[in-house]
């Protein structure tokens, strides 16, 4: 009992350290890879900050409204993470499977859990660099100016959408090849960009196009985002976060259905 | 254990490092300015008058608490919770007024400044330069520290060509018939007026003859001015010219008359017509022989401006109507329902901006208004009369332009003088006088202004120029000219203006009508020789556009003489703030000529 319970606490330390390593390690595996693919990298960062550039400051200055350059940050922040968390899963997981990557790391004793770790944290640090260069686009060259608070919140809230974002990818990485991921992450992609208004507000639609809105975690999210600079439409935050759950929750079950099938 | 690969090791502090770096960057990007941020804005116009009596615009409302946020008024109540933090005034004993507004006024110069400091926050003029408006108009749009009362302006009035309000040396657009009233009317709407001004003035009331516009023609603009959606109000002095104002559909009558008392039935068909009547009784009782300038000049003589001062101090060149008849009017009108503005019609002689606004009061008080009414008479009856949001009352989200007075009005109106504060927009109005002297160029120390060796010389200033009636539309003529050195003045005085005059100006400043200080001088001295006819000697001051110049009549017989005149003499009252120094020959009319010499200030 003694020298049992005194051979436990011996153990285990190194065991979690081992597997702390085994995370970190797949995680800098993967946001490298990622990395140096600059068909994905230099799009995936340079898109968001682009459009908001062109949409969000140089555009507004021609009489679009004052606080477009703030509203703007909120929702292409948003849809800063929306591509790398869709691409991450939705592609790499579908590349990673048929290249054969996916199986030859089952074989290692690295658990399946930090695969997806790797996968969440990688779209998290690439959204973190488009939030910070966003918010420095925003503040240097829109003029924005947020409470201190309303920074770190709506950081936060952008940040939070990598989550939701990251089991969409995954239900379709789970479910198609390669090939056909590509296609149908940008079949998802685009028009949920522009209906969840991260373009363009989405009262700026016609009405029947913004009934569609409801249905999208990037529109629930850019609400949310938006909420924390008192730009949203008025919705309670229970409301999306709800949403957000149930999607999330919805996304990952169709994802482990798709994943069992491919497995099995 | 120790065998932690570097690689991971190394890209555990990379992220860290990112996300460090990441969060130092949201600690560091801008924020609002400290004025925007919540609870600190405009700190300076976030305060509380607490425990006052109320006067709301209506009725008076003791034990209130009010609530000043972002220069409006946040909240009215009794035993407000006002945060820990907040300014607090203390108003017992003391009645809280709304910003007054002076229905009937001439903004020139120092008016709007002078209105304010006498709490008057927002000006409705009927009549100036249409320069002045455009550009004093802007600021009423903005909540901003003040120093001058926001100006609302009919800019140019209408008048018939070489009628009432032609004579100020402006030129101004006219009208003779009704067919011109549209175009007049889109001109002035062009130009910015904020309603239309009509003078039906014949000057019967005053003794003299001056075109008028005809019936038709008034009608004609009081529609012109309802098809372009601006209201038209109408001065007049006689009651006729009241009964045709009104039957034609005026808005307004800006004047009471004094000529004669308004039959019952015509009052009750005033009231019913919807008009109001800003009766000005400062200026119609001035003009009767009944001024109250000498008494409110003495009651401010502190601080009022030079300005106040001297046009208080002025006085109509003869009497006409009756002061009583002006009160019953205003009376009878009042009884019958008419809504009564006060407006002062400053600055006319024996009025001062803002001054006289408090003398209004009181005589509208002697007309039978109640405090209430009087006082509603100068804040929310005339803002809702000319359709002016925010202002005149007390209220949740109207301007904090408010004025708060030692005592209780209710019980005695007179109290209003006596001013603790004014705030406009919610800053706090400066109410002492900028100090005059100081504030203008010293003269020089040479005492000798000319003595003509060299020709029309001045050592210094402008110089010397003819000044005649001719500004006014007179007919009189003057020539100048050096002869043996000395100054030369021949001319006529002729008819055709109800004050003409002929003769030489000096402007002392730089430019026309520039101010300089000849503070520690006493006696303007200057030799002189004439007909033996009456001459006058005038001083025009820090503003030279406020009424009738201080003037002193001086002898000149054919043999040369001094004559030395103390500046003390000049009825101003800093006689040593000096713009200009003329040499006129006044009425009766007749052909003049002197010679002048060696003109000194020492």
């Amino acid at each position: 009992m003694t020298t049992g319970s005194a051979a436990a606490p011996a153990v285990l330390p190194g065991g979690r350290r081992r597997s702390a390593r085994t995370y970190l390690l797949e995680t800098r595996a993967q946001f490298l890879s990622v990395w140096r693919r600059p068909a994905f990298s230099v799009p995936t960062l340079a898109f968001p900050l682009m459009f908001y550039l062109f949409f969000g400051i140089v555009m507004p200055s021609s009489g679009f409204s004052a606080a477009a350059p703030t509203y703007l940050l909120a929702t292409y922040g948003v849809f800063a993470v929306l591509g790398p968390s869709l691409f991450g899963f939705g592609v790499g997981l579908a590349a990673d499977r048929d290249t054969g990557a996916l199986a030859l790391k089952r074989t290692t004793p690295m658990p399946a859990a930090a695969y997806f770790f790797a996968r969440v944290a990688t779209a998290a640090l690439f959204g973190v660099i488009l939030v910070a260069g966003l918010f420095l686009l925003g503040a240097y060259g829109g003029g924005v100016a947020l409470h201190r608070g309303q920074w770190f919140a709506l950081a936060g809230a952008i940040l939070v959408g990598v989550v939701p974002f990251s089991a969409l990818g995954l239900w379709i990485g789970a479910w198609v090849k390669a090939q056909a991921a590509v296609a149908i992450v940008n079949v998802v992609f685009l028009p949920m960009a522009l209906l969840s208004g991260l373009w363009f507000p989405i009262t700026m639609f016609p009405e029947a196009l913004q009934a569609f809105a409801g249905f999208f975690p990037a529109y629930h999210l850019s609400q949310l985002a938006l909420k924390t600079i008192a730009l949203d439409l008025g919705h309670p935050a229970l409301y999306h976060l709800l949403v957000l759950a149930g999607e999330t929750a919805f996304f990952l079950a169709m994802a482990v259905r798709g994943y069992r099938r491919f497995a099995g | 254990m120790t065998d932690t690969p570097p690689r991971s090791r190394r890209f555990l502090w990379i992220g860290a490092a990112a996300l460090a770096a990441f969060a130092a960057l949201l600690a560091f990007l801008p924020t609002p300015p400290e004025a925007e941020a919540p609870g600190e804005a405009n700190a300076e116009t976030r305060f509380a008058i607490v425990d006052t009596t109320v006067f709301d615009g209506t009725e008076f409302l003791p034990g209130r608490d009010v609530w000043i946020e972002d220069g409006r008024i946040h909240r009215v109540g009794q035993r407000l919770r006002l945060p820990d933090d907040l300014p607090r005034v203390d108003g017992a004993g003391r009645t809280l007024l709304p910003g007054m507004l002076d229905a009937h006024i001439h903004a020139l110069a120092s008016a709007l400044g002078d209105s304010l400091r006498f709490g008057v926050t927002t000006v409705l003029d009927q009549f100036t330069m249409t320069d002045f408006a455009a550009a004093k108009r802007p600021a009423r749009e903005v909540i901003a520290r003040a120093a001058e009362a926001d100006l609302y302006s009919a800019g140019t009035l209408a008048t018939a060509p070489g009628g009432h309000g032609t004579q100020f040396g402006v030129e101004i657009e006219t009208l003779e018939s009704p067919d011109e009233a549209a175009a007049f009317v889109a001109a002035r709407k062009a130009e910015g007026s904020d309603w239309i001004k009509v003078v039906s003035e014949d000057g019967s009331a005053y003794g003299f003859e001056t075109p008028a516009l005809d019936a038709a023609t008034v009608a004609a603009l009081i529609e012109a001015a309802h098809a372009e959606d601006l209201l038209a109000v109408v001065h007049v002095s006689t009651l006729e010219r009241a009964r045709e104002a009104v039957a034609a559909g005026a808005d307004g009558l800006v004047h009471t008359w004094a000529d004669e008392v308004i039959p019952e039935e015509d009052a009750h068909s005033f009231a019913e017509a919807g008009v109001f009547v800003a009766p000005t009784l400062s200026v119609v009782l001035s003009a009767a022989g009944d001024s109250m300038g000498e008494a409110l000049l003495e009651e401010t003589a502190d601080r009022a401006s030079a300005t106040q001062r001297q046009t208080l101090g002025n006085t109509f060149p003869r009497a006409s109507g009756s002061p009583d008849t002006a009160l019953e009017n205003v009376r009878r009108l009042h009884a019958a329902g008419v809504p009564i503005l006060a407006g002062t019609d400053a600055p006319n002689p024996g009025t001062g901006a803002g001054v006289s606004m408090h003398g209004e009061l009181r005589l509208l008080e002697r007309a039978g208004l109640d405090p209430a009414e009087a006082l509603a008479a100068a804040t929310s009856l005339p803002a809702s009369a000319f359709g002016i949001p925010d202002r005149g009352v007390i209220a949740e989200g109207a301007l904090a332009d408010l004025v708060l007075v030692n005592g209780d009005l209710e019980a005695d109106l007179t109290r209003s003088l006596d001013l603790a504060a004014v705030w406009k927009d919610g800053f706090t109005v400066d109410l002492a006088l900028a100090e005059d002297t100081g504030s203008f160029p010293a003269a020089p120390d040479e005492t000798l202004i000319s003595d003509f060796e060299d020709g029309l010389e001045a050592r210094f200033g402008f110089g010397w120029q003819v000044t005649t009636d001719a500004i006014s539309r007179g007919n009189s003529v003057a020539e100048l000219s050096v002869e043996d050195g000395a100054l030369l003045v021949e001319g006529e005085v002729k008819a055709g203006f109800a004050f003409p005059w002929a003769g030489a100006i000096y402007f002392a400043g730089a430019e026309p009508m520039q101010p300089l200080d000849f503070s520690g001088r006493t006696t303007l001295r200057f030799r002189v020789r004439g007909d033996g006819s009456p001459l006058f000697a005038m001083l025009f001051g820090e503003d030279p556009t406020a009424g009738i110049p201080p003037t002193v009549p001086f002898e000149a017989g054919p043999e040369w003489s001094v004559v030395e005149i103390p500046l003390a003499d000049f009825p101003a009252d800093a006689p040593e703030i000096i713009s200009a120094i003329a040499f006129v020959a006044q009425a009766p009319p007749r052909t003049f000529s002197f010679s002048l010499d060696d003109l000194e200030v020492r």
